[in-house]
């Protein structure tokens, strides 16, 4: 992962939601409660980068941590069992725009076996699906083609695409079409 | 930040590579053999049949001078078997590549050995000749597609049956093949021995689905990537706790 990689940096900003372990004194405007200190069992949303600090750093001299944090909306057991269910029926991009990155940040944090054979599954499956749409979109007129709301039956699943699965689209339809270009040009020397 | 230029070869860059397969030409007209840097090119002689590079095959084409052999691989019927053997025989698999070449040896009756004995000749891609008209029919040799869509748009005279009906065929043979990559990749990513066999696959197919074929398998890894992590550490636990039975074991 690059240090300019934009995604990632967009994936830190997702919250997180969760409980806070211990008191903090002078931290109750992140409650909208200035005055008073952040009272332990608080619950809040944090962007990844605090809620993961604060969860790994141990505070105090029991070795407890700030916070406990839960698995955030778009790895809900809801989404999960959707994505059970059917891989394609779901957009994961009204889920987040990062849903991978922010699954693999959040299984460092976790250890979920069947989290990550369901998602490796989602992945694979959606990608077979993505390179159908990725060369129909390649075969039909290139002002089509060229942009990635491509008409026609498909539209709704490609706007269901998060970010990975946009440069996995980008990358086929890129082949894709430069096989068709190729073929183009054969006649022509 | 680095020059981004997609990994592997692009398919003008395939393409260009595969003029340097052998192709058979009937020659109309004399013309005294040529050093080029693989080695000379046989001296044509109108009636004789000869094997040379396919940039001046297509060149001495153009010129009229020499009409095109197509191997036969290329034959519709060849194909339509190809078709045939990917759809319905072994759906799963990509057909063969051409066999090495073999021959029987006279001191080992009925053993085939490889035919480069001779330290002269070379069997690897580019100089195997899998296009000439002594190519067996019926496989698909690496620059296959390449090949095929240069000889007719080409030299569509010199082929045995209307150039559009090989085209056809050739169009069929392409998506069955592409529909097999797409669902090939998709299991492949689903774990249980998660692999793809691509023993078969042409240059430009490689080409055409590298990018795709490398973002899925770089995604897979990542999803995976904490569950192998611990998988190795507790590996490497497993392991130190074996070592402490070793010695035990030993008695020191």
């Amino acid at each position: 992962m690059s240090y300019y990689d934009i995604d990632a940096i967009l994936t830190d900003a997702e919250k997180i939601p969760c409980t806070f372990e211990l008191d903090v004194p002078d931290l109750g405007y992140l409650d909208n409660n200035p005055t008073a200190p952040l009272k332990s069992g608080t619950q809040l949303q944090l962007p990844l980068w605090l809620a993961e600090m604060l969860a790994l750093q141990s505070a105090g001299d029991e070795g407890k941590s700030f916070v406990s944090i839960e698995l955030p909306p778009p790895l809900s057991d809801e989404v999960v069992q959707a994505l059970k269910a059917d891989p394609r029926a779901v957009a994961l991009r009204d889920q987040s725009a990062h849903f991978y990155n922010l699954a693999t940040r959040m299984l460092d944090l976790f250890e979920e076996k069947e989290l990550v054979e369901v998602l490796r599954k989602t992945f694979a499956v959606r990608a077979a699906e993505i390179a159908l749409h990725a060369r129909k979109g390649a075969a039909g007129s290139e002002e089509k083609a060229s942009n990635l709301g491509v008409g026609g039956a498909g539209e709704e699943f490609l706007r269901g695409l998060d970010e990975w699965e946009r440069k996995l689209f980008r990358k086929a339809h890129d082949g894709a079409k430069a096989g068709k270009e190729w073929m183009d040009g054969v006649k022509k020397h | 930040m680095a020059l981004s230029l997609p990994p592997g070869l692009t398919h003008s860059e395939v393409a260009f590579l595969c003029e340097m397969e052998l192709v058979t030409v009937v020659p109309r007209q004399r013309l005294e053999s040529i050093p080029l840097l693989r080695g000379k090119t046989p001296a044509l002689r109108p009636p004789h049949r000869a094997d040379l590079p396919l940039w001046l095959a297509l060149l001495l084409k153009k010129q009229r001078r020499a009409n095109i052999v197509p191997p036969p691989w290329l034959h519709p019927a060849s194909l339509a078997e190809l078709i045939h053997r990917e759809t319905k025989v072994d759906p799963e698999k990509f057909s063969a590549p051409p066999p090495t070449p073999s021959r029987a040896r006279y001191n080992l009756p009925g053993l085939a050995h490889r035919a480069n004995d001779d330290e002269r000749q070379i069997f690897s891609p580019p100089f195997l000749p899998s296009c000439t008209a002594a190519a067996p029919a019926g496989y698909l040799p690496y620059h296959w597609l390449e090949m095929a869509e240069t000889l007719l748009a080409h030299a569509a005279d010199d082929m045995p049956v209307p150039a559009g009906e090989i085209r056809g065929l050739l169009r069929d043979l392409v998506e069955v093949r592409a529909a097999k990559m797409r669902a090939g990749i998709g299991s492949a990513g689903l774990g249980g021995d998660g692999f793809l066999e691509m023993t078969g696959v042409g240059a430009v197919e490689l080409a055409e689905s590298r990018g795709f074929v490398l973002g899925v398998v770089d995604g897979v890894r990542k999803i995976g990537a904490s569950a192998e992590a611990s998988r190795r550490e507790e590996e490497l636990e497993a392991g130190d706790r074996e070592d402490d039975d070793d010695d035990e074991d030993m008695g020191i």
